[in-house]
Order: structure tokens, then sequence, then C-alpha cells
């Protein structure tokens, strides 16, 4: 269980590519889930995490997904399981 | 295709450059940003093809797809979709890619080919997408589509013609049989055929460019990040001040000359005290502060346009978050430093109602430009200009400073409150696009503060100037025995009497009193009106005359007065405008009245406690 924990996105170290394994839908609204396949982070593709907007919390996470950098809650980020980028 | 000109939408993701393209098309003037949500407000606009047959054009909100997250997202579904009440079905589509972010903007294009319309696609920002080492093949790229693709650099009015042609052509091959309704795509499917398709297109790709990289590791730094930050805020308030100062003292004393001008050659009489104690006075007190207003607005603009705005919503987040906000509110919060009216209106942009609501009941709280007046007045009588300790920091300047920081408190305070009792709703969430870095355009910031300039000089011109007449009135009449104050004994003399009981506990006299009243149509009428009231005092003292409002307030009030009066300002709701457009974006009567409830106690309780607190400290 804690590997498979350190395994999510908000818990991913900054800098290093990874690759979206899995993505927990009923976790997150359906506005939220549409909003997330609209900035192109879905199953099989390669994110960046880059940024954390605060010391104190896991909020919020800056990524990259192909070109584009986007912003997302730490909350959507731990319903995304990531595995090491090929 | 009918006989009548033909209407064409822009449609784009955001980011993608639409405004830019927009504006190059139509040579329309209006604000371009660099944020998502922007484009709130249908923009409309005229062009003609080459021959010059006219055309219609609409600027839509950008959006991600047909399913919108927000307000303004629903908008372009419904127009490109011919449900928009009062806006016919645009009779073809441009839509507005940005070439360097194919594979995602491409999902969106797909979704508005399925509907059939007679579309173009433009293939934005190829000269950035180049500096990113990015080449596309725009003819393989409509091969896929099976539409026409024309390569076009909005902000150098590159491709407009090449464009225009296309859209004609699309028009004309069209058959108006054809148009379908949207089909019910499943959107993974969609965005692997848009990757698929961008990956075709993509002739060579070299690494997104490292430098805005190194930038962003700066600037997005949680603590490094956030003292950038407070500092850039920080000079922008002391540059409110410092650079602000000479063309202010040029404008007063050029006030004072047609004044005296006036006062030496005509005839005392009643048109003459209209003019010189009412008009001049009151809107020349008003005016003076449009150099501040003006720098003010300078820094927001350029904080837009280079990209920096996300980037500061991303560092606020987190302890907007704490409150029950999002990042998303910075924005419309920030626009409100300049005026809550643009900013309740930018809040359409925040998805979640209750998050919503919650920032459009706090945007008053932000220091508007409104209050600068106030402040402004109220600062350099009472606050010695001195520099703090040894440091460059000037007093002033810091006071000022924190000022806004009090509002920002107790925006953040209110907030917090407001989400746990009448605002209650899970955690809004924050999702966003980050646009990338850009020089702002000299043409754009200067259109945008010119704009910003009109729109305060039209306010001095209308509400400011009749408030001031109708408070000139009030003030001159009935005319007072000889022997006796002509303030004290007027009409709106009296009614400040009454007020004052009210108001003389925390610390307000009789000139403050009647400065609140008019207040209530715009904040800087306070000083317009005090302006007015005092030159009647004056009367043809051609001494007390030439001595400006802020001698004259020093020789008057106490510290501890002059403390809690700005206390006040800090909260109280005092405009007109801002009360009419949260009644609009509300829809109704019930939250602009807890608003403006809620602000006047907290305003009364600040000054209360400022006033109490100074005359304990020997202030009074």
């Amino acid at each position: 269980m804690t590997a498979l924990l350190e395994n999510l996105l908000d818990r991913a170290p900054l800098g290093v590519m990874v690759r979206i394994a899995r993505i927990d839908w009923t976790a997150m609204s359906e506005d939220e889930g549409r909003r997330l396949r609209e900035f192109g982070l879905m199953e099989g593709c390669e994110v960046t995490p880059l940024h954390r907007g605060s010391i104190f919390s896991r909020d919020p996470l800056a990524l990259t997904v192909g070109r584009m950098k986007v912003i997302i809650r730490a909350r959507q980020a731990a319903a995304i399981t990531v595995e090491p980028a090929a | 295709m009918t006989g009548a000109i033909p209407s064409i939408a822009l449609v784009g993701n955001p980011n993608a450059g639409k405004s830019s393209l927009f504006n190059a098309l139509t040579g329309a003037r209006q604000k371009i940003a660099n944020y998502p949500g922007v484009t709130v407000e249908r923009k409309a606009g005229h062009a003609s093809f080459a021959d010059g047959r006219p055309l219609s054009l609409i600027d839509l909100p950008g959006t991600y797809s047909l399913t919108p997250a927000s307000l303004d997202e629903a908008v372009t579904r419904d127009v490109v979709l011919g449900k928009q009440d009062g806006e016919k079905r645009p009779d073809a589509l441009i839509v507005v890619l940005d070439a360097a972010n194919l594979d995602n903007h491409l999902s969106f294009a797909l979704e508005l080919l399925a509907l059939n319309l007679p579309t173009v696609v433009a293939l934005n920002m190829v000269d950035l997408a180049a500096r990113d080492g990015l080449t596309l093949d725009a003819e393989r790229l409509s091969k896929e589509l099976g539409v026409p693709v024309v390569p076009t650099v909005a902000v150098r009015k590159r491709g407009m013609a090449e464009l225009l042609a296309a859209v004609d052509g699309a028009i004309r091959s069209h058959g108006a049989d054809e148009i379908a309704a949207p089909a019910e795509a499943n959107d993974a499917s969609l965005h692997q055929r848009a990757r698929t398709i961008a990956r075709a297109a993509i002739l060579s790709e070299t690494p997104v460019r490292r430098w805005t990289q190194r930038v962003d590791n700066v600037v997005l730094h949680p603590v490094a990040g956030m003292i950038i930050l407070l500092a850039l805020m920080f000079v922008m308030f002391q540059a409110v001040y410092a650079a602000a100062e000479a063309p202010a003292d040029f404008l007063e004393g050029g006030i004072g000359i047609v004044q005296q001008w006036v006062v030496a050659t005509f005839p005392d009489n009643f048109l003459r005290g209209l003019v010189v104690e009412g008009l001049l006075a009151g809107v020349g007190a008003v005016v003076v502060f449009l150099p501040q207003i003006l720098i003010l607005f300078l820094f927001i603009l350029l904080l837009e346009a280079s990209g920096y705005m996300t980037r500061a919503a991303f560092l606020m987040d987190g302890l907007m978050g704490k409150v029950g906000l999002s990042g998303r509110g910075f924005i419309p919060l920030l626009s409100s430093f300049a005026c809550a009216v643009p900013g309740i209106m930018a809040t359409r942009a925040i998805p979640d109602e209750k998050d919503r609501l919650t920032t459009i009941l706090i945007a008053p709280l932000m220091t508007c430009s409104a209050r600068l007046p106030v402040y402004a007045l109220i600062i350099a009588a009472f606050i010695p200009d001195t520099n703090v300790g040894g440091t460059p920091v000037g007093l002033q300047g810091l006071v000022l400073f924190g000022l806004y920081l009090s509002g920002i408190v107790g925006a953040l305070v209110v907030a917090y409150v407001l989400r746990r009792t009448v605002a209650k709703g899970a955690g809004a969430g924050f999702m966003m696009e980050m646009p990338r870095y850009q020089m702002p355009r000299l043409r754009d910031i200067a259109i945008g503060l010119w704009q910003r300039a009109w729109i305060f000089l039209r306010r001095a011109g209308t509400i400011i100037a009749m408030t001031t007449v109708i408070l000139w009135l009030l003030l001159t009449f009935p005319q007072a025995p000889e022997g006796e104050s002509q303030v004290e004994y007027s009409v709106a003399g009296r009614i400040a009497s009454g007020l004052e009981v009210v108001v003389a506990p925390i610390g307000f006299n009789h000139d403050i009193a009647l400065a609140l009243i008019p207040a209530m149509a715009a904040r800087e009428v306070a000083v317009s009106a005090m302006a007015t009231a005092n030159a009647i005092d004056a009367g043809d003292d051609e001494e007390a005359m030439a001595q400006s409002l802020g001698e004259r307030l020093q020789g008057k009030w106490s510290l501890a007065t002059a403390l809690a009066f700005l206390a006040w300002f800090v909260f109280a709701p005092q405009c007109i405008s801002t009360i009419a457009i949260t009644r609009r974006e509300t829809n109704g009567w019930k939250w602009p009245m807890f608003m403006v409830g809620y602000l006047f106690l907290l305003a009364y309780a600040a000054a209360g406690i400022t006033y109490w607190t100074a005359v304990a400290f020997g202030l009074g």
C-alpha cells in the first residue's frame, strides 16, 4: 500500500518526467475530469511536475504536459497514479 | 448563403491569441491579456474581403471544448450551436490554434469541425513556435483536417489577407444543408486523434526553451516567488506616490491658476461661485489624482500582458485555498485594485458558484483606484514626508501599503467566515493553463492606459461633477446671516449635523459627515465634497483660497480623526456602480444588500477601533 501511495502524482518528485498509468475518475467531479482531459492529462501521457505553490501544503501543483504548463490541485493529483517514464 | 453580410466567429482555446487576431482583422481597440477568461463580453467588429465586400466578426470566449465549465464558456457553445438568444448562428468559423500547442488545441478544433460549418483554421503564433524550435507542416495539417489551414502571426498582422481569402472560399464552396449537430464524441478518443494528427503535422521539434523554465524556477518558488510578488506590489505602491508627485503638483497648480483667473475676470455672482467653488474645486480635486491612477494601471496592465498574472495566481492559491477560495479568484481581485466593477465581471471565469459568490462579496475590499484620491489627500496632509529610519522607504508609501494590506487581510477573514456560513460549499478547484512569457506590446499598453484615463475623466466629468454641483447648491442655500458659518447654516450642513450624531463616536467631525453622503455615489466624491465645502468656507479670502485642501484639513482635524477616516474607507461600500454590478451578477438584491450591510458594519467598527486606539495614545 505504501509503495502504491508513493506512485501518486501529488507525491511525485519535482522535475522528473513520469507517465500517467491510471486516473481514478471517480475521485473527482465530472467537470474536473473533463478539464483534466482537456489539458491532455490522460492515461499514457507523460508529464513533469515542476512547482508547488506553497511550502505549507502540496497545493497547487504546476506541471508540463507536452508544451503546455498547467496548474492543478493536489486533490486531483492524488487521483493520478504514475509510473517511471521510459 | 444569404445576401446578408456574412458573420464569422473566432473560436479557440484560451491563450491561442484570439483577441490579437481579432484586433489584427478588425483594427478594433480592446484589451489583450495573457490569462484565460478575460474575453467575457461579446466583442464584435467589421472587416472586409479583398474585393471590398464587408463581413462581421465576433470574438468568442476561449474554451477547451463545447462542454462549458463556466458562464463565459457557455456563451461560446451557445453561439456556435446557434442557441444564443439574439445572436444568429455564424456563417463560418475561424478556429484559432496556438501553433506551439498543437496536440492540445486540436481536440477542440476537431469538435468544432464535426459541426460541419464552413471552417478555416488559423495556425497562430507560428513565429513563437519557431522560436521554440518547432517546425510545422500546414499543408499536411490541412489534408488531415480537411479544411484550409493558414499560418498567421496576429500581433504582426501576418497572414490576415490569406485567412480572409480562405474564409471566403470556404463559405462559397459550402452547401447550406450540410450543417450538422455536434457529434457525441468520446473525449478520450478525440484527444487521441488530435495527438495523432499533431504528430503528423510536426516536422521537427526541439525541447522546450530552457530560459523560461529557469525564470519559472525562481518566480514560482514558494519562498523566492512570494518575496518577488510582495516586492513587486510594494514597488508598485511606492511608485504610485513617488512618480506621480511632479505631474500631480503640475495639475494642481494649473487648476489653481484657472480658479484665480475666473475670480479676477468675472463679477462675483451665482455662476462664478458655481464654477470656482463647485466645478473647479470639486472636480479639480479628483482630476489631480489621474497620474497616480495611471501608474497603478500601468503596473496591472504590464503584469497581465507579460504572463506574470497567472504565476501570481499560482503563488496565491495556497493562501486563498486556506480561506476557501482558489487562485482563480486572484485575477478578479487584483483587477479590483483598479476598480471593483471589472473585477466582479471577471469572476464569471470562476467555475464554482459559491467560490464565485464569495469572490464577488469581497471584491470591494480590494483598494480600488477611487479610494486613492481619499487616501492620497489624507496621507499627504497628516503623514510626514520622511523616510522610515535610515532606509529609502518612504513613510507615506508605507502607510498606503498598510491600507492596501488591511483591505486584503480583511477580505481573507471575511472570505473565511462566508465560506463557513452563507456561502458554504465543497473546496473550490483550481485548474488553469499557464501562458508563456511574452514581451508586453507598447501599443496595447498605451491603448489600455488611454481607456482607463478616459473612463476616469468621464466619471470626473459626469457623476462627480453632478454630485459636486448638487452639493454646492445644498451648501449655498439658504444664505447664512452675517456672522454665521455658511457651511453650518446650509441645507447640507444641517443634514450633516444630523449624521454627525451617529458618526461622532468614531471620531468623525462635521467635515466628514458632510462628505459621506455624496460619497455614496463614488468614493472620490468625498474629496471633491470637502474641497467644495472648504472653498465656500474660504469665500473670497485670497489667502485661504491659495491653501490646498490638505493644508486646510491639517488645521482642523486631529491625527486620530484622520486615521479613523482612512480606516473607514478601507471597508465602506460607497460606490453605486459596484452595488449595481453585484445586483446584475448575482441576479437579485439579496447579495448586494448583504454586501452593503456587512461592509458598513466593518467600516464603522474599524474606524471606531482606530480612533479610540489613537486617542488612547494621545493623538486625539
